[in-house]
């Protein structure tokens, strides 16, 4: 599972601020030793946060990428590309992804 | 014996010291927090016991525990960098914070510890307004609200029922204050954030009607519709309400001095004095 790495990673934006210069400047690079999979990289990189959040990844945590500007995001990209997805009652992914 | 003195619910939005500073004391934020700060010094408090939902920043989720107790001479925060808001170290109350946890385990409640700990905005915030001076020490409850599962509200109210018999039964004459932090509709970085926002209230009308149960004293209504469908419904971080709950359950079953609504933020503000 290691959507547990992405939502790390973004507690990692917060926390580490080397970390956080390093996203902000080639996110690729910042990640290439991570415990990823293609997708999940591949996202990450393209600040694709609706894929990450049909994965699993934890909303609360990736508006860290938004706050600090990470992945291309910022407040008005990371809010349009989340209310473009589609949820339940429960504001839950209506359509999970596989994080392969 | 320790006395709960008064019960307090209390908001926690991590830009609010941003705006109070940007927008000065007329604001509506900052009348509100004055009010309640006016409150707290009336009841000249030796301590406070708040239950709060860590965001993730205390705990993570490699180790998430549903129920903790902060168990030192100090801690610090906030560890997540809220705007306009200085890194405080707060005293805090070891044996009582250990006297709590044990009585609430014996009461059937597996309270995890925790020592040598940092917080978040969620306890920095309220405080930063309500005691800028940090001269009253904290006991941080932890309740898990963000996370499914959540612990089921009734379950939350009993915790709080079990750390006010604690409180009742330490052998030192303290006045306590229990708090309880967190919003009642909130999604926070999740589809329902309002456009152009990055948060949202997602259900208004469960901020109205749990601030007509807290008004009329409604608790075992307020317990029966706040189920884990209900908190989700209102937000991603709508379980921070069972903060509130267990604030009840340590004060007993009273009517609030006031509970004044912030509804675009999907929160209040109460005082339970008597």
């Amino acid at each position: 599972m290691s959507i547990f790495a992405v939502n790390f990673l973004c507690r990692e934006v917060l926390r580490d601020h080397a970390f956080r210069a390093a996203m902000k400047h080639d996110p690729a690079q910042a990640l290439a030793g991570k415990d990823l999979s293609d997708a999940e990289r591949r996202a990450l990189i393209g600040g694709d946060v609706g894929a990450l959040f049909r994965m699993g990844a934890n909303a609360f945590l990736m508006a860290y990428l938004a706050r600090f500007e990470v992945c291309g995001l910022n407040v008005d990209i990371y809010n349009q590309r989340m209310r473009a997805e589609k949820i339940d009652e429960l504001g839950r992914p209506l359509v999970l992804d596989q994080p392969a | 014996m320790a006395n709960i003195v008064a019960g307090f619910g209390v908001p926690h939005t991590p830009v609010f010291p941003f705006f109070v500073k940007r927008d000065g004391p007329n604001c509506e934020t900052a009348k509100l927090f004055a009010a309640q700060a006016e409150q707290l010094a009336a009841t000249r408090p030796d301590v406070i016991v708040m239950f709060d939902t860590d965001h993730l920043n205390t705990f993570f989720l490699d180790n998430l525990p549903i129920f903790a107790v902060g168990v030192d001479q100090t801690f610090t925060g906030p560890n997540d960098e809220p705007r306009e808001v200085p890194d405080y170290t707060i005293r805090s109350v070891p044996d009582l914070a250990g006297h709590i946890r044990r009585e609430a385990i014996t009461a059937g409640f597996d309270v995890a510890l925790t020592q040598k700990f940092s917080v978040d905005h969620s306890i920095i915030v309220p405080l930063h307004f309500l005691t800028p001076n940090m001269h009253v020490p904290v006991i941080p409850v932890f309740i898990s609200g963000h996370v499914p599962p959540l612990p089921p509200a009734a379950r939350c109210y009993a915790l709080g029922q079990a750390v006010g018999r604690a409180i009742a039964s330490w052998p030192s004459a303290l006045r306590i204050v229990v708090m309880g932090s967190g919003s009642f509709s909130l999604e926070v970085g999740g589809p329902r954030m309002a456009p152009g926002r990055s948060d949202g209230v997602p259900d208004p009308d469960w901020v109205t009607r749990v601030i007509t149960y807290l008004e009329q004293a409604q608790t075992n209504t307020l317990i029966a519709q706040a189920t884990e469908r209900q908190l989700f419904k209102a937000g991603n971080v709508g379980g921070e309400l069972l903060n509130w709950i267990a604030m009840l359950g340590a004060i007993g079953n009273r009517r609030p001095n006031y509970v004044a609504p912030q509804m675009q933020n999907g929160h209040a503000y109460g005082v339970w004095r008597w």
